[in-house]
């Protein structure tokens, strides 16, 4: 019989995330929202309790946790703030790369250093000319005795002008395609890499996003994960690792926005009674727990299939994709449910759309979600 | 230096209350219980002082039904508490704090103690009996609504501040001692995710009840009531800024009669 309940340390993970949430997160989100500061103390302050390296093994300085236990601290943390919680995992975005793809050597000396201490690492898979077709991508690696040369630009990086650490995926021959394509882990130190300004967004903006330039950047041999050509593989096997989490950040930012409809409809009162006595209010707010109540679902069964040892490739495509569209879609009715209150900044929830509207695009765009669940789908029935 | 704290399972402050069936006390039915605000103030204070004199053992002692009980030394363990000791009692015995004290005097005669430490009182029942009754009960002396407690090496005493009435007490005391702390003047720490994973494994000693008489509650709660919703507010309807100061220093001043 499958079973719903969550151990007593899934429970404690959740707590504890929850409590990081709504006293070190949600009262800066609106704040970091208007201006844009990408608000480091609460960075540190989750590396600090183990909220940042998730998914890195315990015995290189992470937190070690299954993909489950990820969802579950992830939804918690985006019901505090989307955009923070969009930076407090974009180390586990970049380094899965290192994580499944680098050797026990390289782990170890690229990761226990990395994780001693609070800093930032972004995964650089995404290009100006296109970010879907990661195949087609153009950033150039030339060998050259025990080194590589990168030359190219990445786009929509996150944590990019705050990164110690760059996961970069380039190709040796563009003629080649995806099998051109080779990783590398790229320190941020490295003479020729440079970060772009901060890009002014319309949410996620305690997060921060910027290109990174790479010009004549030599990297050694030791640094390039796995073998070269295998760089295509590598990213789309980390990104089935990543895409599940989103799910559960577009599922928290939901439950935020079904939160604050529902103690609205409590509170404003019209035509003599509170607005959830009204069965327009009653019929979207139940739509609304429908939809949430899915997205976690379909988020739990993906982590669970996954951590079984499964790919789970449709499976979290279907996840990312149906939570990303409940995520803006739940935020749209809590709007609607504030009325004209609910488009002012000074209310949370014209955030949470602006906030919600991202998960539909990264980590693979839902229109790439849709077009891996129909292949998926189809192999199925051929 | 051998340190325990005493630990309580109250109500999450934001948790929606009811009375039980029968209107003697709180339901805990869906109930998420946590360590009381008091007591992490006491599980800070025991960390700092194991962070400052080399060598010290923390014990954290809680008395109660499970899971609730076991949860709160759980979590104590998560902040950094070496051993976690549960006397095990039913709900109705926890109403009463002597007997409580009981309870956790039993637990506490049993391990060695220079310090034992509460918070002042429960974050739910409010009692602040407890650490009275403790020193009672160990026969050694007690002080409740204690701040900056410092051990001083050199003179091997504790030396720490009561706020009372009519000014501030300074104090200095021998070992061994029970302390009531006052809540939140020392920031309490918050558990890392690997402490927290750590401290579902960790084992929880059990410490046997008292013999009876002395388990017997001595006094039973008649009745449990929630304060009644709160009426009276009343919103001023206003077009201007001016208009509504203009009406609220009338309603201040006509009916509630805050200044002639």
């Amino acid at each position: 019989m499958p079973d719903f309940s969550l151990t007593p340390e899934q429970e404690s993970l959740r707590d504890a995330a929850r409590k990081f949430a709504r006293t070190e997160m949600a009262p800066h989100a609106a704040e970091c929202d208007r201006t844009g500061r990408f608000p480091e103390e609460v960075y540190r302050k989750a590396y600090d309790l183990g909220l940042m390296n998730l998914n890195v093994p315990t015995e290189h300085g992470g937190s070690g946790l299954g993909l489950f236990e990820q969802c579950l601290i992830v939804e918690e943390l985006a019901h505090g703030c989307g955009g923070m919680t969009t930076s407090i995992i974009a180390n586990c975005l970049a380094l899965e790369p290192i994580i499944l793809g680098g050797s026990p050597e390289q782990q170890t000396r690229l990761l226990d250093p990395f994780c001693a201490q609070y800093q930032l690492a972004s995964f650089c898979l995404t290009e100006p000319s296109g970010g879907s077709d990661a195949g087609g991508l153009s950033t150039r690696a030339r060998r050259s005795g025990d080194e590589y040369v990168l030359d190219g630009e990445k786009c929509f990086i996150t944590n990019a002008p705050h990164a110690s650490l760059y996961t970069v995926f380039a190709t040796i021959d563009p003629a080649l395609h995806h099998r051109g394509i080779t990783a590398f882990a790229v320190p941020r130190s490295t003479p020729g890499v440079t970060p772009g300004p901060d890009e002014d967004k319309m949410g996620h903006r305690a997060s921060s996003t910027s290109t990174v330039r790479f010009e004549g950047a030599r990297v050694p041999v030791a640094n390039r994960l796995g073998p070269e050509g295998e760089g295509f593989s590598l990213a789309m096997r980390t990104l089935d690792q990543t895409r599940t989490p989103i799910g559960a950040l577009a599922t928290g930012i939901a439950q935020a926005a079904l939160d604050h409809a529902a103690k609205y409809a409590l509170e404003r009162r019209t035509f003599g009674k509170p607005i959830g006595e009204h069965q327009a209010i009653q019929i979207k707010l139940a739509n609304m727990a429908q939809a949430v109540r899915a997205a976690r679902l379909l988020t739990w069964y993906s982590a669970w299939t996954i951590a079984g040892g499964a790919k789970g490739t449709l499976e979290s495509s279907i996840a990312k994709c149906f939570a990303s569209d409940t995520a803006l879609h739940v935020a749209d009715e809590a709007i609607q449910t504030f009325g004209g209150y609910g488009y002012m900044r000074a209310y949370p929830v014209e955030k949470l759309l602006r906030d919600a509207k991202l998960t539909q695009i990264y980590e693979g765009a839902n229109e790439i979600q849709r077009t891996v669940i129909a292949r998926e789908l189809l192999r199925e029935y051929a | 230096m051998e340190i325990v704290v005493c630990v309580k399972p109250v109500p999450e402050a934001d948790t929606r209350l009811r009375a039980t069936a029968d209107g003697r006390g709180l339901d805990p039915e869906n109930v998420k219980f946590v360590l009381a605000g008091y007591d992490e103030s006491a599980v800070e204070q025991a960390l700092l002082l194991k962070e400052a004199v080399p060598g010290s053992k923390v014990r954290v002692v809680s008395t109660g039904p499970a899971p609730r009980t076991e949860e709160v030394l759980r979590a104590a363990i998560a902040l950094g508490c070496d051993e976690a000791i549960w006397a095990e009692a039913p709900a109705e015995t926890v109403a009463d704090p002597v007997a409580a004290a009981r309870r956790l005097a039993v637990a506490v005669r049993a391990v060695p103690h220079d310090l034992v430490l509460c918070g002042k009182q429960a974050g739910d029942d409010e009692s602040g009996l407890v650490a009275g009754a403790l020193g009672e009960l160990l026969e050694i002396p007690d002080f409740g609504f204690v701040t900056d407690l410092r051990w001083d090496a050199a003179s091997a005493r504790f030396r720490f501040r009561r706020a009372a009435e009519a000014g501030t007490e300074h104090w200095e005391c021998a070992t061994p001692v029970v302390i009531g702390l006052q809540q939140a003047w020392n920031d309490p720490r918050t558990a890392k995710l690997p402490a927290i994973l750590k401290s579902r494994k960790a084992p929880i000693a059990r410490s046997p009840a008292p013999s009876l008489p002395d388990d017997a509650p001595r006094s039973v709660p008649e009745r449990f009531s929630l304060p009644a919703p709160r009426t009276g507010a009343k919103m001023i309807e206003y077009k201007t800024p001016e208009d509504a100061a203009t009406q609220l220093v009338r309603i201040l001043r006509e009916e509630a009669k805050v200044f002639p």
